[in-house]
């Protein structure tokens, strides 16, 4: 076939595109819907919730949300091919920076036998259960949606796209998880963001290929 | 580089999101060069047919990718970027591995304007990967040169049916490509 052949076959199809953040408004929040109702009904909510969101502990689930949020920002800027997204990056970066810093200015005063202490209770197994299960779907919404972008990095947005869903499946998964404290919740739920996050980026070279 | 009376090619791609096929058609045609001269620049190894395959490759890639390009941003560094990544995906994919930095494209010229050279071997192996039906519907608008609405007609089908299955049709050679050129 001509070169000259092709253009007017590409010409010739006007079906309108759809943008990845398109596809993420149509098929994030269901996904999102769904998980919080599989968290309702499998793993219940928490008696007390409504106690707990009114005192600090509420940070187990405004900390991911916030996660969460700059990850879909981020995810949205690398899915265009010219961009590097650099700003997101850097808020994502202080973001764990400081997170980094908190965890490390309590581990000064407890220690590590404080810390270890704190992760020593049957719930830790169950969270690291969880948070990657609950993000499953997330995580398909999320490469749905990024299968019609073109970053120029697959791997860094397969990145993006697991902390992503590792936040939403975090943020579900704090409405039903016993531990409030501090020593618990910020390495638990960071570790499985990171975890997810590997999972995306893993998968990606395959998934975002274009 | 444009003249006062030529649209400029981010005006010709806001056209063509809307829709409108002879804008598309004549930024397809201007990028053409472009991308050729740097396939050629890059991939002397390959011959002419097989720079003609890739320059082939990254249009139908620009055509698929369309919509990440913002409509308030300039085109040119959005059309380098899937260039340089189509381009190093395609010769890896023909065991050749290239450094392409994005800054070299500037200093690329245009391949000098002249006949279509002959013409790229992969598509049309290709397209004959693709159904019987969507197969005809993309050669009777690239090689026959018909409107929708006549392939359409001949076909028994609506233009809008048509347009439909060509659209899959483009999105199964992208994807077709991809599992046979390796």
């Amino acid at each position: 076939m001509r070169t000259e052949d092709l253009i007017a076959v590409l010409a010739a199809d006007t079906a309108p595109q759809t943008t990845p953040g398109q596809r993420m408004l149509r098929a994030l929040p269901p996904a999102a819907v769904l998980t919080l109702l599989a968290l309702v009904m499998v793993w219940q909510v928490r008696p007390d919730l409504a106690q707990i969101m009114a005192s600090p502990a509420a940070l187990k689930t405004i900390v991911p949300s916030l996660f969460g949020l700059v990850t879909l920002w981020l995810g949205l800027g690398v899915m265009r091919p010219e961009s590097r997204a650099r700003v997101q990056w850097l808020v994502l970066g202080a973001m764990l920076a400081i997170s980094a810093a908190v965890l490390g200015a309590v581990l000064a005063t407890v220690g590590l036998s404080g810390l270890i202490a704190a992760l020593d209770t049957p719930s830790l197994l169950i969270c690291f259960l969880s948070i990657p299960l609950l993000s499953a779907l997330p995580l398909a919404a999320i490469f749905w949606a990024m299968a019609s972008g073109a970053p120029a990095h697959p791997r860094h947005a397969g990145i993006a796209a697991g902390a992503l869903a590792g936040a939403i499946g975090s943020a579900a998964y704090s409405l039903h998880c016993p531990e409030d404290s501090l020593l618990f919740c910020l390495p638990a739920y960071g570790a499985n963001m990171v975890i997810v996050a590997v999972i995306g980026g893993l998968l990606a070279p395959r998934i975002l290929r274009w | 580089m444009t003249t006062p009376d030529e649209p400029s090619w981010e005006e010709l791609m806001r056209a063509a999101n809307r829709g409108e096929q002879r804008p598309y058609a004549q930024l397809l045609q201007a990028i053409t060069p472009v991308v050729r001269g740097i396939v050629r620049a890059r991939g002397s190894g390959l011959g002419p047919e097989g720079c003609e395959d890739v320059v082939q490759e990254v249009l139908l890639t620009i055509h698929l990718k369309r919509q990440t390009w913002r409509e308030d941003a300039p085109l040119r560094p959005w059309l380098y970027a899937v260039t340089r990544h189509k381009v190093i995906d395609a010769f890896r994919a023909r065991g050749k591995r290239i450094d392409l930095p994005v800054d070299d494209f500037l200093e690329v010229l245009a391949a000098p304007p002249g006949p279509d050279p002959l013409a790229a071997r992969d598509m049309d192996r290709v397209i004959n990967e693709l159904d019987p039906r969507a197969a005809q519907i993309v050669r009777a608008i690239g090689i026959d040169g018909e409107s929708a609405a006549d392939t359409g007609a001949r076909l028994g089908m609506s233009e809008g049916a048509v347009r439909v299955a060509l659209h899959r049709a483009l999105k199964s050679l992208a994807n077709l490509r991809e599992r046979m050129i390796e």
